[in-house]
């Protein structure tokens, strides 16, 4: 049995220091604050000392120090996410991956690569490209995201239609759990015994250990590609193409639909002649073999054709569909130019219930006086709903709370999810009883507590009180001003 | 203290992070600190009232103010407006760019000084007493002046030839010139003009730049065209408009023109005797690609007259020269110069082409073979 | 709990005496022999809803994957799932995947959610009824292969995929499995049993037709109704090994799946170790979820244990 103190941070700095370098433990205020946020709306985090580790056996220091010296540690990628799944609670350790940014293999034979968690999304499909391979995820933060924090969140993206997300790309992984023991989960082989760890591993949010090497899948880079533009006068009729087009039997790469507002907004930063007019665009990628492209294109453009497309534009050249792609992406930082601040939302409906929930998100604004704009992966009906304000105006959060409150019903009364890709951090914490019992989320506490029995890996998150970590009571609940 | 920000400037970040990666301080550090929404969640808490601390400090003086951030940012935040206010209230504070380097850039406005200082430097260079490293350009120990030749019938232009280049590299100025005047315009170097205050503006010494703007504005008044051929000094002066906040700065700045930009639009008459046996990779010089945002003209122009043009596949991203970064900053200056020297070699060019000398001289130091495209453009011209 | 079904199958687990669900037994001795005096109970049968549009199908774990199979082949799609002989549960509970793993998908990523009857009798629900789902921890992998250790399943949500136009195996003497491989998109199997290879192309006719064109050049591929007879034991080896001789040593007659790594073969495969840290966190899970052992008693998931 491990007696566990608390010391006093000085000491606990200094050490951290020399397990690691001076250089890469940092302690200063206005550094730490640096880490206590990510990129969701949430505030109120408070950062402990931060840390830098270069190798796994660094990362196993800091887990064992953290253990002695009685505090948690929080892993931490780029701080893309959106759930609040980084943001420390009760100034624990922060532990960044940003320096373990390396591609250690590519391994063509079995199709996969082993990388370090800091590893950048975009990075590690580039330089894949030229040997005919790409990582499937593409969440629209690909180019600042990390493979750790894909593993993390089980990370989608609009191509996890056809590819699937984050779990079914990783193949195996190192896990330093949180008693400091390293282990390996998965394999190469075809079918690793034992439980499937490396599956209930990933969407952990950091709960559960920290990966510090990961083998993820190659998915080879299609023959043909053809990417569809198709406008509409209603989103209604976008959302009802997206649902005959998977009911006639054609699974897509990607199907995404914007509304008006924000390809307006998009168009303004892209120039990639979206169609401002329209009342909602539905972008669709087909990929494979040529013939089968060809056919399926041909039968989107039917079918939504059929749904009141008033256009069908499709992309001629990898420049104009990337261009088209470009402005997808980059579609929730564009909103700054309708509003200085947004919510985004992430929930899954069935594809047949989109038109009438998204009627019924349209409405929640109007009762809450708020903009809330559309843009999301219809394709696997994964809706983000965006809700714009501006903070200073005053008591608007509490609007924009109630607002997604009741976002997250309309979602589940019709037989939706919490979260597509997002993952439930901070911010959906205390919605999971929404959608599992007392019994189904004392389950996930079993497996969580399998991992870490002693809560010492991001506590505060994924789970409500009174299945969260019970001797951090500090924790339980969400801290004052996470919502300001 | 106060930065006295922008409120509405600073709230347009909403903290999504995809300015992370086109951060070359971040991309070689991971340090948020080192990255543009790092600096401005501490622009942030500064105006909130925290403290200016050592690391705070260090957070905002690492910063290039390549400005790369501003053209990956979906949301528009005016970064580099930002990051110059903040240097500008920190060194009114005293708090950042010691006196030192307020004298060394108080002689980029002095040409007498800079070019006595500039003499004993190429004297030092003779005797061998100048590292290699410091990626100084053999200067000449006398330079003849440049000649005016207006009254073309194409008609005629500024070329502005600025501070440190007019004595460091004139015979990038002369080559062209050479090359306005074979598209049949008439050329008028400035002589007087000075300083842009480019440096000094990133230096945060508002006040002395926006009196060398004035400066300028007022020499090269009238109508012509001004071209120029450093990346940097045509952002500055492009815009002066928002620097100085007059019309007159905004109607000076919509007459300055980067020499590639200008050729494109106005092509004139260029025939070369053949095209240059070169493999050339594009080097975008950051403000000619993120503030000016015409670094696709520089292609445009040498394509007709090159074997082959490639490009380098990091987006753009910054080399670290930086106007005085390199020397400021010569760690990080160095680690940036290492991505930019690997896209380089994956390239595998026979030669750089950069428009911007600051560029060109730092990434000579590491041993890339750089030059400005104009420069290649009146080789292959002269045949 | 709503589904009296469901109430009765928790009541049938009850929460004290050891106890293991029986499905079609085709995989019942993986793991080990259950303990002596291990009660013995079916869990329950019916397909309650297939939402094609959804690509989706809610199923009681005791339904024949075959019979699932019928149904969903009527609106023209059909699951990962293997068709064995045995059922929706045991087929999940024992995790391994089908023959056309690689344009099938695999079994663990097909469940989409799980209820199941736990060591003390309740019902608990894992994952979520939509195609893409992060709520939570991923209950549903954990209990893709844990051979009824952790919970017994008592109804899923599969996912589904539509069948393709066009499917035929093909076989040829004589070619290099692994550049047949290398070569193709569309293939849903690769198999090698030491002399010919078998393929199985799955897609757009003309996709297929574009594919057999292709292996035309590699040899002379000629159609044939399916695959050869698979050997008793299933292997697993990693794709690299299947091409070295030490590592294949030991299977006796085999068919290998080539780019998965499945070698089905007349020999069991000799086991590897397995490191002392994944048997604690193997022991903590199932300690967490059945604290008294009584679940599937005498199975162990890690048959490499030193």
């Amino acid at each position: 049995m491990k007696i566990r103190r608390t010391t006093h941070p000085d000491a606990l700095v200094s050490i951290l220091k020399q397990a690691l370098s001076p250089d890469r433990v940092r302690n200063d205020a206005a550094e730490r604050s640096l880490f206590s946020n990510d990129a969701s709306i949430f505030k109120g985090g408070a950062s402990g000392p931060v840390c830098f580790p270069v190798s796994t056996a660094e990362v196993q220091a800091i887990t064992r120090i953290a253990l002695d010296h009685g505090r948690a540690i929080v892993p931490r990628g780029a701080g893309t996410g959106l759930s609040g799944g980084a943001i420390p609670l009760g100034e624990p350790i922060v532990v960044s991956t940003m320096k373990m940014n390396k591609i250690l293999e590519v391994d063509l034979v079995h199709r996969i690569a082993w990388v370090e968690p800091g590893v950048v999304n975009l990075d590690l499909t580039k330089t894949l490209m030229p040997l005919g391979f790409h990582f499937a995820p593409d969440p629209s933060s690909q180019q600042s995201c990390t493979i750790g924090g894909n593993v993390a969140n089980n990370s989608g993206g609009p191509h996890c239609l056809a590819y699937g997300v984050t779990s079914q790309h990783v193949v195996a992984l190192d896990v330093v759990l949180p008693n400091g023991e390293l282990v390996h989960l998965g394999g190469l082989d075809a079918e690793p015994e034992g439980y499937d760890l490396r599956g209930a591993y990933v969407g952990g949010e950091g709960t559960l250990g920290i990966a510090t090497r990961i083998a993820v899948r190659l998915t080879p880079n299609p023959q043909a590609v053809q990417t569809l533009l198709l406008a509409f006068n209603s989103v209604e009729d976008a959302a009802n193409t997206v649902s005959a087009v998977i009911a006639s039997g054609i699974v897509p790469a990607a199907m995404e639909v914007m509304d008006q507002l924000i390809t307006q907004a998009v168009e303004n930063y892209v120039n990639a002649g979206y169609p401002t007019d329209a009342a909602a665009v539905l972008l669709a990628e087909v990929d494979g073999l040529s013939s089968g492209v060809a056919i399926n294109a041909e039968r989107i453009a039917a079918i939504g054709r059929e749904h009141g497309a008033v256009s069908v534009r499709v992309a001629s050249n990898d420049e104009e569909r990337a261009r088209l792609w470009k402005g997808r992406k980059t579609a929730f930082g564009a909103v700054a130019q309708i509003a200085p601040a947004y919510y985004l939302h992430d929930t899954v409906v069935p594809r047949s219930q989109l038109a009438g929930v998204l009627r019924r998100v349209y409405e929640i604004g109007a009762e809450y006086h708020l903009t809330i704009v559309n843009v999301f992966h219809a394709g696997d009906g994964n809706l983000h709903p965006l809700i714009l304000f501006d903070p200073r105006e005053n008591g608007v959060l509490e609007r924009v709370h109630a607002a997604a409150s009741d976002i997250v019903e309309v979602s589940l009364s019709v037989g939706g999810v919490l979260s597509g890709e997002h993952g439930i951090g901070i911010e959906k914490r205390d919605h999971m009883e929404l959608m599992f019992s007392f019994d189904d989320l004392d389950h996930q506490r079993r497996l969580r507590s399998a991992f870490d029995p002693l809560c010492r890996s991001n506590p505060g998150k994924v789970l409500p009180s009174p299945h969260s970590c019970a001797d951090i009571q500090s924790l339980s609940r969400i801290p004052e001003g996470v919502w300001g | 203290m106060t930065l006295n920000l922008d409120p509405d400037e600073l709230a347009s970040c909403v903290q999504c992070g995809l300015c992370l990666p086109h951060c070359p301080t971040f991309r070689v550090s991971g340090d948020e600190s080192m990255s543009p929404r790092g600096r401005i969640a501490l622009m942030r808490s500064v105006e909130d009232g925290a403290p200016i601390t050592e690391e705070v400090k260090r957070s905002f003086e690492t910063c290039v103010q390549c400005r790369g951030c501003e053209t990956a940012c979906p949301s528009g935040v005016k970064f580099g407006h930002l990051m110059e206010k903040t240097r500008e209230a920190l060194a009114k504070a005293h708090e950042i760019t010691p006196s030192w380097q307020r004298f060394a850039l108080g002689a980029l406005d002095h040409p007498g000084l800079l070019s006595a200082g500039s003499k004993a430097l190429a004297v030092a260079q003779r005797v061998k007493i100048v590292p290699k490293r410091l990626g100084v350009p053999r200067i000449p120990l006398r330079s003849p002046a440049m000649e005016s030749s207006a009254g073309s019938v194409a008609g005629d232009v500024y070329l502005f030839t600025g501070c440190v280049m007019d004595v460091w590299q004139r015979d990038v100025h002369r080559d062209v010139q050479y090359v306005l005047e074979r598209a049949g315009f008439g050329v008028i170097p400035t002589t007087n003009a000075s300083c842009c205050g480019a440096l000094h503006t990133h230096a945060g010494l508002g006040d002395r730049s926006r009196k060398m703007a004035r400066h300028v504005i007022e020499t090269l008044d009238g109508a012509i065209p001004i071209l120029v051929d450093s990346a940097g000094c045509g952002a500055a002066m492009k815009e002066y408009g928002s620097l100085l906040g007059t019309d007159e700065a905004k109607a000076f700045g919509s007459r300055v023109f980067d020499v590639a930009e200008w050729l494109v639009a106005n092509p004139g008459t260029l025939e070369a005797p053949g095209v240059l046996d070169l493999r050339v990779a594009v080097q975008d010089p950051c403000h000619l690609r993120h503030v000016q945002r015409v670094h696709l003209a520089t292609r445009d122009l040498l394509r007709p007259f090159v074997r082959e043009l490639v490009e380098l596949d990091d987006e753009g991203l910054c080399c670290g020269a930086g106007g005085s970064y390199s020397a400021l900053e010569p760690e990080l200056a160095g680690q940036i110069r290492d991505r930019k020297v690997a896209a380089i070699d994956r390239a595998n060019p026979d030669v750089v082409a950069s428009a911007n000398p600051g560029c060109s001289m730092h990434l000579q130091a590491a041993g890339v073979k750089s030059v400005h495209p104009l420069s290649l453009l009146a080789q292959a011209l002269r045949g | 709990m709503s589904d009296p079904t469901l109430a009765a199958f928790c009541d049938l687990v009850g929460s004290h005496d050891p106890v293991a669900v029986a499905g079609g037994k085709t995989r019942f001795g993986l793991g080990g022999s259950l303990r002596e005096g291990t009660r013995l109970v079916s869990a329950p049968e019916g397909i309650l809803r297939h939402l094609p549009e959804e690509m989706t199908v809610q199923v009681r774990a005791g339904t024949s994957v075959r019979d699932l199979h019928e149904a969903l082949a009527e609106k023209g799609q059909r699951t990962a799932l293997p068709e064995r002989g045995g059922s929706v549960g045991g087929a999940l509970a024992v995790g391994e995947n089908d023959l056309h793993v690689l344009g099938r998908g695999r079994v663990r990523e097909s469940l989409l959610q799980v209820r199941y009857v736990s060591a003390d009798g309740r019902l608990v629900s894992g994952g979520g009824p939509t195609v893409k789902n992060v709520t939570g921890f991923d209950i549903p992998r954990l209990m893709v292969g844990s051979l009824g250790t952790l919970g017994l399943i008592a109804e899923v949500m599969v996912r589904t995929n539509p069948i393709p136009p066009r499917s035929i195996w093909l076989t040829a003497r004589d070619v290099d499995p692994f550049a047949v491989r290398d070569s193709l998109v569309a293939a849903s199997a690769v198999l090698f049993d030491g002399r010919g290879t078998y393929v199985q192309l799955e897609g757009q006719v003309g996709d297929v037709v574009a594919e057999q064109a292709l292996l035309a050049t590699l040899g002379r591929f000629e159609e044939v109704a399916g695959p050869p007879p698979l050997p008793l034991h299933r292997w697993s080896l990693t794709p690299a090994q299947l091409s070295d001789e030490v590592c294949m040593a030991g299977a006796g007659d085999f068919v290998a799946s080539i780019g998965v790594g499945t070698v089905f073969a007349s020999l069991p495969q000799p086991r590897a170790t397995v490191s002392p840290a994944l048997i604690a966190l193997t022991e903590r899970v199932k300690t967490a979820f059945d604290p008294t052992g009584r679940l599937s008693p005498g199975r162990d998931v890690l048959q490499g244990r030193p």
